[in-house]
């Protein structure tokens, strides 16, 4: 390999580096810089977003299975804690871990029935899912305080409100580390390779080997471990669940349309479509209040996504970058011009 | 040793009945043919020894192991690659990518540990430089030829280094001179221990490559023998060549 490309590479590699070190210091100082807790309290909202448009890539990116049933499985974490901290008193955050654990156990028998059917059908059984749970949260009430809502006691009842979203800032910053840091992982390994396999070709990758059917499973489960610890926590810095908003199709949507804006081939994708959604959506709120607009516009920007930028936003915005760079030909045509050759004897030869 | 074998193998799409108590036995360590007209049941025979399709009834073995109704990735772990009629590579994955996707790995920790193992990477270098194809191994699969790409899965199937390999058309659509070095290679591979079995048209190549060649009709076999008797079987010039 010549030794040019290899100095390019290093030179990316620290360039890389630096930009993820400028963005992590930009982000931990955000709680110091916001001028008011209802800034900041948008900042956590934006936070959770990207933590849960991480763990739905996992799955939905990696593997290209659609779920919009994720929001189920936010519900679980969210109620699982509250309920496992007002009904069975277990402290606050020994509750989020147990909670967490106990849907990556159920995502077992989950998985293994939805991940068995392809494309549409996955789509529709991921949100039976979602509906299924909301009725039974919602007429559980004697359990689950149905629509009247369930109040989760605060983990920290010393802090004053600014000093408590400072700390969930925090904590959600640090659960999307982690989420980032599993992706980037798997992004790296055989695991993932053979999950990208899927996506791009699920009989082709089982023919070659990959248990393809393990493979989602065990992926499922991690996203679903995520997501629940992002509902768990949400539970624990907002204090009152509703099924309405725990156990919604439009999450699942939500966590869509930022993993596909951003694109979920890039381990920031994700993340990065939640910033531009997330705040959209407070944006919108702040403006108009709590009407339907925003379920238009979120409607509307999926359906633009899905059409001209099918790899997000990052690939549309470099290969809108490439078109000013001095031209490459395409591999294409170039081994349309060596292919007689290379039959002929041998490239080498 | 004995190799693949069927008994009373079938399948049925609705009322079509695609391999029908087909039982065949395919020869160890050599080129073996697999021929009869378009839709003789050839491909669903190939999903249903591969286990991409479940047969209805009957029964698969390789080397006298039972394999009927065994995941896909199972059976490709005792030894048996296939490709695909439609030529398949992952279009969006690396020439390098794709092949790396082949590599066997058992357990968590090996699962988790990094796709671009170094010896696994020189292994696959090896197959794309056999295949003539080594130059194309940072390219994006999808925008190699057809040509290409027919090489390229030809190099996933065997980066798994299967002791059986099944090909599906592997000359359709591709010029005579790749057709050449597909048929050198398959030579090649089995004068390296390697079995072959082939579903192919081409009846030059099938006669100058083959050592034993089943004939398919109606999803069953009607003959089978070396290619000097096929070629004036009675049944076969009938049923397949129309004479
Ligand atoms: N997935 C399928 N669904 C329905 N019918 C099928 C399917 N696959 C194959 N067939 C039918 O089975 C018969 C055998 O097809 P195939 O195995 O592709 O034959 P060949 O490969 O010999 O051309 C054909 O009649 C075909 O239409
Ligand atoms: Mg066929």
């Amino acid at each position: 390999m010549p030794s040019g490309s290899e100095a390019t590479r290093r030179a990316g590699g620290v360039l890389r580096l630096a930009a993820l070190l400028a963005g992590a210091g930009l982000l931990l100082s955000f709680p110091a810089l916001a001028p008011n807790p209802y800034i900041l309290s948008a900042g956590i909202t934006v936070l959770n977003y990207a933590v849960l448009s991480t763990a739905w890539s996992l799955v939905g990116g990696f593997t290209g299975y659609i779920s919009l049933g994720h929001g189920a499985l936010l519900g679980l974490g969210a109620y699982g804690t509250g309920l496992l901290i007002t009904k069975a008193g277990l402290p606050s955050f020994v509750a989020l871990a147990a909670a967490a654990a106990i849907v990556a156990l159920l995502a077992v028998p989950v998985g293994f029935a939805a991940l068995r059917v392809r494309g549409a059908s996955f789509v529709i059984v991921s949100i039976a899912l979602v509906l299924i749970l909301l009725l039974v949260f919602q007429s559980w009430a004697s359990f689950t305080g149905g629509s009247r809502g369930l109040v989760v006691p605060r983990p920290f009842p010393d802090l004053t409100r600014p000093e408590h979203h400072r700390v969930f800032f925090f904590l959600f910053a640090g659960l999307l580390a982690a989420a980032l840091a599993t992706w980037w992982a798997i992004d790296r390994s055989r695991f993932g390779l053979g999950l990208r396999a899927i996506r791009e070709d699920e009989d082709k990758a089982q023919a070659l080997g990959t248990p393809t059917f393990a493979f989602k499973l065990a992926v499922f489960v991690v996203s679903a471990a995520f997501t629940a610890l992002g509902g768990g926590l949400y539970a624990l810095w907002f204090g009152d669940l509703d099924p309405v908003f725990q156990f919604s199709v439009l999450t699942g949507a939500y966590m869509v349309l930022m993993a596909l804006l951003g694109g979920v081939r890039h381990l920031f994708g994700p993340l990065l479509g939640a910033l531009i959604v997330g705040w959209a959506l407070e944006w919108f709120k702040l403006q108009y209040g709590d009407t339907p607009l925003h379920l238009v516009a979120t409607g509307l920007l999926l359906g633009v996504v899905v059409m001209f930028m099918p790899d997000g936003v990052i690939p549309a915005l470099s290969g809108l970058l490439a078109r000013f760079r001095p031209g490459e030909a395409s591999i294409r045509e170039v081994t349309a011009a060596e292919l007689p050759a290379s039959q002929a004897r041998g490239p080498r030869a | 040793m004995r190799s693949l074998e069927t008994v009373e193998l079938t399948k049925s799409f609705g009322g079509v009945t695609a391999v029908d108590a087909a039982t065949v036995a395919f020869q160890d360590g050599k080129v073996n043919a697999l021929i009869g007209p378009n839709g003789s049941g050839k491909t669903t025979f190939f999903n249903c020894v591969t286990g991409m399709i479940r047969p209805d009834s009957g029964r698969a073995s390789y080397r006298g192991q039972d394999i009927t109704g065994k995941a896909p990735h199972r059976i490709t772990r005792a030894g048996i690659g296939r490709s695909f009629q439609l030529c398949r590579v992952f279009p969006r994955m690396t020439v390098l990518d794709n092949l790396l996707v082949a590599v066997r790995a058992g357990g968590l920790k090996a699962q988790l540990t990094s796709a671009r193992d170094r010896a696994e990477i020189a292994r696959a270098r090896g197959w794309l430089e056999r295949m003539g194809i080594d130059h194309l191994e940072r390219a994006e699969a999808r925008n190699l030829s057809w040509g290409q790409q027919k090489l390229l899965e030809l190099a996933g199937v065997m980066m798994g280094d299967p002791e059986t390999i099944l090909l599906d058309e592997p000359a359709g659509g591709v010029n005579p001179a790749l057709l050449e070095r597909i048929a050198g290679l398959v030579r090649q591979l089995n004068q390296e221990g390697r079995t072959f079995v082939i579903v192919e048209h081409n009846m030059d190549l099938v006669m100058g490559l083959s050592d034993h060649i089943v004939v398919f009709d109606r999803g069953r076999p009607i003959a089978e023998g070396p290619p000097s008797a096929i070629k004036s079987d009675p049944r076969v010039l009938e049923a397949y060549l129309g004479v």
